[in-house]
C-alpha cells in the first residue's frame, strides 16, 4: 500500500434540482498519476472544485494525509499544496511569464524583476522547456501558457497538481512535451489528478483511472490492467454500439467546389464537396481549418478564390450570402459563436429565419412556433419548454439547437466544426446518428474534428492541412491514422 | 444557484414602488393625494420617453450616455425654429425630431465602425454636443412657445393629458416593436449574443447604427415634451437626465449586457425613482440627499444584474428548473 495524499470520504454536493456529488470517496496516492473519466456532468469538475476549495460540499469530508477538514477554503488548499490548472488560464495576460510564475507569493512590497526572472528561469530549465520569462504571457500560445501554469505551480510548491482537459489546446507535439514534464513531476513525488476525455491519453501516462458517472464514484482501476471498451462501458453504463453508424447512400455530382482560397494565412486551397458526402478536415491546431470555414462562410473577409455552389461562382461576402447560397455553420465554439445563451430555444432555432418569414416587420409567430417545435422533436431536444434559456441545456442538446438554426435556414451544405467537442459521450451518438440522416437525405457536409477517431469513422474523404496549406486528399479506402498524422505535421 | 432572479426582478420591482408608496403614505399626508399622484405621472412622462429610447441601444448590448446633451440641442433648436425663426410648430418639431434622429444616427455609426466601448464614444459625442448646443443657443434661454406647441403638455385628449397619453402610445408600440416585429427580435438578437447574431445572417452593423438612431428619435420626442412642459428653455435642460433613464432601465430590469428588458418594467423603474424623489422632497430630505440615495440604486440595480448573470454563468450542470423560466420573447 503506497502512501495516501488526499482523500475525499462520502461527499456530496446538491444543487437545487440536482445531486452534483453524490456519497464520492475516493484516495489519491502519493507521487501517482491518477485520471478521472466521466462524461459531462459526471462530476470531474464539481469534485475539483471541492478539493481546491473553489465550493465547500453538503457533507463529507477532505483528507490531506492525517488532516481532517469539512470544507476547504481556496488558501487552505494551496497550504496543503494542491494546484489547479483549469481549461481556462488563470493568469494575467498583460504581466510576464515571470511575474505570473511568482504572483502568488508572499514578498515585499517591492519586486526584484531581474531576481524572479533568473528563477523563472531555472524552473523552466529544470522542466526542459524553451520560455522567454520577460514575454508578456498576452502573446504566448496556449501550450505555452499552460506551461507557465505548470511552472506557477512548482514555484508554489505543489504536491497535487490538478489538471482539467489539459491537452484540450495542445497540438500532438505539445502534448508529448506536457506528458514528460508531469512525468518529471511525478518522479519528484507529486501527485497528478488528470481530467481528460481521451481515453488513448490515460493510458499513455496514468496510473490508476477512477470513473464517476451522474454524480457518483463508480470505479478505481489499475491502468495497465483495464481496456479502452471497459473504459467507456462504466462511463456511461451501458454497452456502446455502433460508434459510427454506417450507411449506404453514395455521394452524387458535385455541390461545392472552392477554389485557390486564401486568407487568414490559409494560401491558395483547393477541393470539392459532393451531393450526400461528409468530407473530413484534419489538421492540426493552428493548421487553418476553422479559417478554412470563416471564409467560406464569408464570416471574415477573404484575400482571394473563388465559391462555386451548383456550378455557379457565387460571391460570398457576409454569413448571410452563405446562407442565400445553402451554406451553414455550425460553428466550433456553440458559446460565443453558435446561439445567445440567455435566449430561448424557440428563439435561437428561428434566429437565422424570422427575418426571411416576416412580413411588412411583423414576425410569423405561429410559423416560428411551428418550426420551434418541428425540430425539437425531430432532433429530440431535450427541454421542458421551447421557452427554456439555452444555457440551461447540456452541450449537446446545445448543439442540436445549433444544428436547428442552421437547417431552419434552409441550407444543404454544413460546416460542421468540431461537432462533439465537449459533448459527452451518449450525446455524441446522437449528434454522428443526425449527421448520417443529413447526408442520407442528399445534404452535403464539411467536419473538421481534431478527433482522429471520429474524423476516420464518419468521412467519406478526408482533406488535411498544416499550417494553412493544403497537404492532400484522402479516399476512405486509404484512411489511415499514421498517414494522416504524418501529413497534418506537414510531410508528404 | 437555481432562482430565477431575472422572474423575481420582475416581481420585485413592482413590490419595491409598493412599498415605497406605502412608507412615504406615512411620512407625508401630502404623498398619498391624487394631485400629488398625477404630478408624479405627468412630471416624468419625458424620462420614460427617454428610457424607451435608451432601452433599444441598451437591449442592443450598447449604451448611450449623450442622450442628455442631444436633449439640450434638440430643445433649443426647436425653441428657437419657433420663438426667434417664428418658423410653423409642426416645422419646429419636424426639425427637432429630424436632428434628433440624426445626432443618434452619428453615435450609431462611429459605434458600429469603431470598435470602441459605446461608453466612451458617447461620453465623446455628448461633449461635442454640449459645445455645439451652447453655441447655437450662444447660451440664452428661449422662453413663451406658441399654444400649439404648448398643447403638448397642457393639451388634454379625452380627459387625459396629452403627453401621459404619448407618453402611454409609446410605451406599447414599444413593447409591439420587441414582441412583434422582426426589428425588435433583430434588436434581442444583437445584444444577446452579436457574433451569434451576425453568423446567423443577421445585419448586426446596420442593426447597430438603427438602434442609436431610434434612440435619437424618441430622445428628441422626449425633448419636445421636456420644453412644452417648461415653457422654456436653454443649454442646461437635459444633461442630467440620461441618468435617471439608465438607473430607471437598469432598476426595471434591462440588462446593462443586452438582450433582456421589458417595458413595463421600465416604465415602473422610472416611477420608482419618481417616487423616491417626490416622496423625499416631502419627508424634506432636500435634494442633494436625493443624489447620494440615486446613485446608490444604481450601484444596487448594477451590482443585481451582474449578480444574476453570473449565477447563470457559473451554473455547472444544466438544471431542470422548478418552473420553466418564461421566455422574454413572448407575453
Amino acid at each position: 500500500m503506497r502512501e495516501s495524499i488526499l482523500s475525499v470520504r462520502n461527499i456530496t454536493k446538491t444543487y437545487p434540482g440536482v445531486v452534483a456529488l453524490n456519497d464520492v470517496s475516493m484516495t489519491f496516492e502519493k507521487g501517482e498519476i491518477h485520471a478521472l473519466l466521466g462524461e459531462n456532468g459526471a462530476g470531474k469538475s464539481t469534485l475539483i472544485k471541492v478539493i481546491s476549495g473553489a465550493i465547500q460540499p453538503d457533507s463529507g469530508s477532505i483528507l490531506f494525509g492525517e488532516k481532517e477538514f469539512t470544507k476547504m477554503s481556496p488558501g487552505s488548499a494551496r497550504e496543503n499544496g494542491v494546484a489547479v490548472i483549469y481549461q481556462e488560464f488563470s493568469l494575467v495576460e498583460a504581466l510576464s511569464v515571470a511575474q505570473n510564475v511568482f504572483l502568488g507569493e508572499k514578498r515585499g512590497l517591492l519586486v526584484d524583476n531581474k531576481d524572479v526572472q533568473k528563477r523563472a528561469a531555472e524552473i523552466f530549465k529544470e522542466m526542459n522547456v524553451s520560455m522567454d520569462p520577460a514575454a508578456q504571457v498576452r502573446k504566448l500560445s496556449p501550450a505555452k501558457k499552460q506551461l507557465v501554469e505548470i511552472a506557477k505551480a512548482i514555484s508554489s510548491d505543489a504536491r497535487i497538481l490538478i489538471m482539467d482537459e489539459p491537452s484540450a489546446p495542445l497540438s500532438a507535439s505539445e502534448v508529448e512535451t506536457m506528458f514528460e514534464i508531469i512525468g518529471k513531476l511525478k518522479s519528484q513525488g507529486v501527485t497528478i489528478i488528470y481530467i481528460s476525455h481521451r481515453i488513448e491519453e490515460l493510458f499513455r501516462i496514468s496510473d490508476r483511472v477512477t470513473v464517476m458517472r451522474d454524480g457518483r464514484y463508480v470505479d478505481t482501476l489499475i491502468t495497465r490492467s483495464t481496456n479502452r471498451k471497459e473504459l467507456i462501458d462504466l462511463m456511461v453504463g451501458r454497452e456502446l454500439k455502433e460508434y459510427y453508424p454506417r450507411r449506404s447512400n453514395a455521394p452524387g455530382e458535385v455541390v461545392m467546389e472552392v477554389k485557390n482560397l486564401s486568407g487568414l494565412g490559409d494560401e491558395n486551397i483547393s477541393f470539392s464537396v459532393r451531393k450526400g458526402e461528409i468530407l473530413g478536415v484534419a489538421g492540426l491546431v493552428g493548421s487553418g481549418r476553422t479559417e478554412l470555414a470563416s471564409i467560406i462562410y464569408g464570416a471574415v473577409p477573404k484575400d482571394g478564390g473563388e465559391t462555386w455552389i451548383d456550378g455557379k461562382k457565387r460571391e460570398i461576402h457576409s454569413p448571410d450570402h452563405a446562407l442565400k447560397y445553402g451554406i451553414g455553420l455550425i460553428p466550433e465554439d456553440r458559446k460565443h459563436h453558435g446561439c445567445i445563451m440567455y435566449a430561448s430555444v424557440k428563439f435561437n432555432i428561428v434566429l437565422s429565419v424570422f427575418n426571411k418569414t416576416a412580413r411588412f416587420f411583423m414576425v410569423d409567430s405561429k410559423a416560428q412556433n411551428k418550426t420551434a417545435l418541428y425540430y425539437k422533436e425531430k432532433f429530440n431536444i431535450k427541454t421542458p419548454s421551447l421557452e427554456q434559456k439555452v444555457i440551461n441545456l447540456s452541450g449537446g442538446n446545445q448543439q442540436k439547437v445549433i444544428l436547428a438554426k442552421t437547417l431552419a435556414a434552409n441550407t444543404n451544405i454544413l460546416i460542421f466544426d468540431e461537432p462533439t467537442r465537449g459533448i459527452d459521450v451518449g450525446s455524441k451518438q446522437e449528434i454522428y446518428n443526425l449527421m448520417i440522416d443529413l447526408v442520407n437525405q442528399g445534404k452535403s457536409i464539411l467536419m473538421i474534428s481534431s478527433e482522429m477517431e471520429e474524423l476516420l469513422g464518419m468521412s467519406d474523404r478526408l482533406i488535411v492541412l498544416c499550417e494553412g496549406r493544403f497537404m492532400g486528399e484522402l479516399p476512405r479506402e486509404e484512411f489511415d491514422q499514421r498517414h494522416v498524422i504524418e501529413l497534418a505535421s506537414g510531410h508528404h | 444557484m437555481k432562482i430565477n432572479l431575472r422572474g423575481l426582478q420582475k416581481y420585485a420591482v413592482m413590490f419595491i414602488l409598493i412599498i415605497l408608496m406605502v412608507l412615504f403614505s406615512f411620512s407625508s399626508p401630502y404623498f398619498l393625494t391624487i394631485r400629488n399622484l398625477t404630478n408624479i405621472i405627468t412630471q416624468n412622462t419625458y424620462f420614460i420617453i427617454l428610457a424607451i429610447g435608451l432601452s433599444f441601444v441598451m437591449i442592443g448590448g450598447g449604451i448611450d450616455l449623450s442622450v442628455g446633451w442631444q436633449m439640450s440641442l434638440v430643445g433649443v433648436v426647436t425653441a428657437m425654429c419657433m420663438t426667434l425663426y417664428h418658423l410653423p410648430v409642426w416645422l419646429a418639431i419636424l426639425i427637432g425630431i429630424l436632428l434628433g434622429t440624426l445626432l443618434g444616427f452619428f453615435n450609431g455609426m462611429i459605434v458600429a465602425n469603431i470598435k470602441v466601448f459605446p461608453l466612451i464614444v458617447t461620453i465623446a459625442t455628448s461633449t461635442v454636443f454640449q459645445g455645439i448646443s451652447y453655441i447655437i443657443s450662444q447660451a440664452r434661454t428661449y422662453r413663451s412657445y406658441p399654444d400649439q406647441f404648448l398643447f403638448i403638455a397642457k393639451g388634454n385628449v379625452l380627459g387625459i393629458p396629452f403627453d401621459v397619453l404619448l407618453t402611454i402610445l409609446i410605451v406599447l408600440f414599444a413593447s409591439f416593436i420587441y414582441y412583434k416585429t422582426s426589428y425588435g427580435w433583430n434588436v434581442l438578437a444583437l445584444g444577446g449574443n452579436e457574433e451569434a447574431a451576425r453568423l446567423a445572417g443577421i445585419k448586426t452593423k446596420a442593426m447597430k447604427i438603427s438602434v442609436y438612431t431610434v434612440c435619437g428619435f424618441f430622445t428628441a420626442v422626449a425633448a419636445l415634451v421636456m420644453i412644452a412642459k417648461a415653457n422654456t428653455t436653454n443649454s442646461s435642460f437635459g444633461p442630467g437626465t440620461e441618468f435617471t433613464a439608465l438607473t430607471a432601465a437598469i432598476v426595471g430590469g434591462i440588462s446593462f449586457m443586452g438582450g433582456e428588458g421589458n417595458m413595463l418594467g421600465l416604465v415602473t423603474g422610472v416611477f420608482i425613482l419618481a417616487v423616491l424623489g417626490n416622496g423625499m422632497q416631502l419627508a424634506g430630505w432636500g435634494t442633494y440627499a436625493q443624489y447620494i440615495v440615486k446613485g446608490i440604486i444604481l450601484l444596487g440595480a448594477v451590482s443585481f444584474d451582474e449578480l444574476q448573470k453570473n449565477a447563470r454563468r457559473t451554473r455547472r450542470k444544466p438544471v431542470m428548473p422548478i418552473t420553466p423560466l418564461k421566455g422574454d420573447m413572448e407575453k
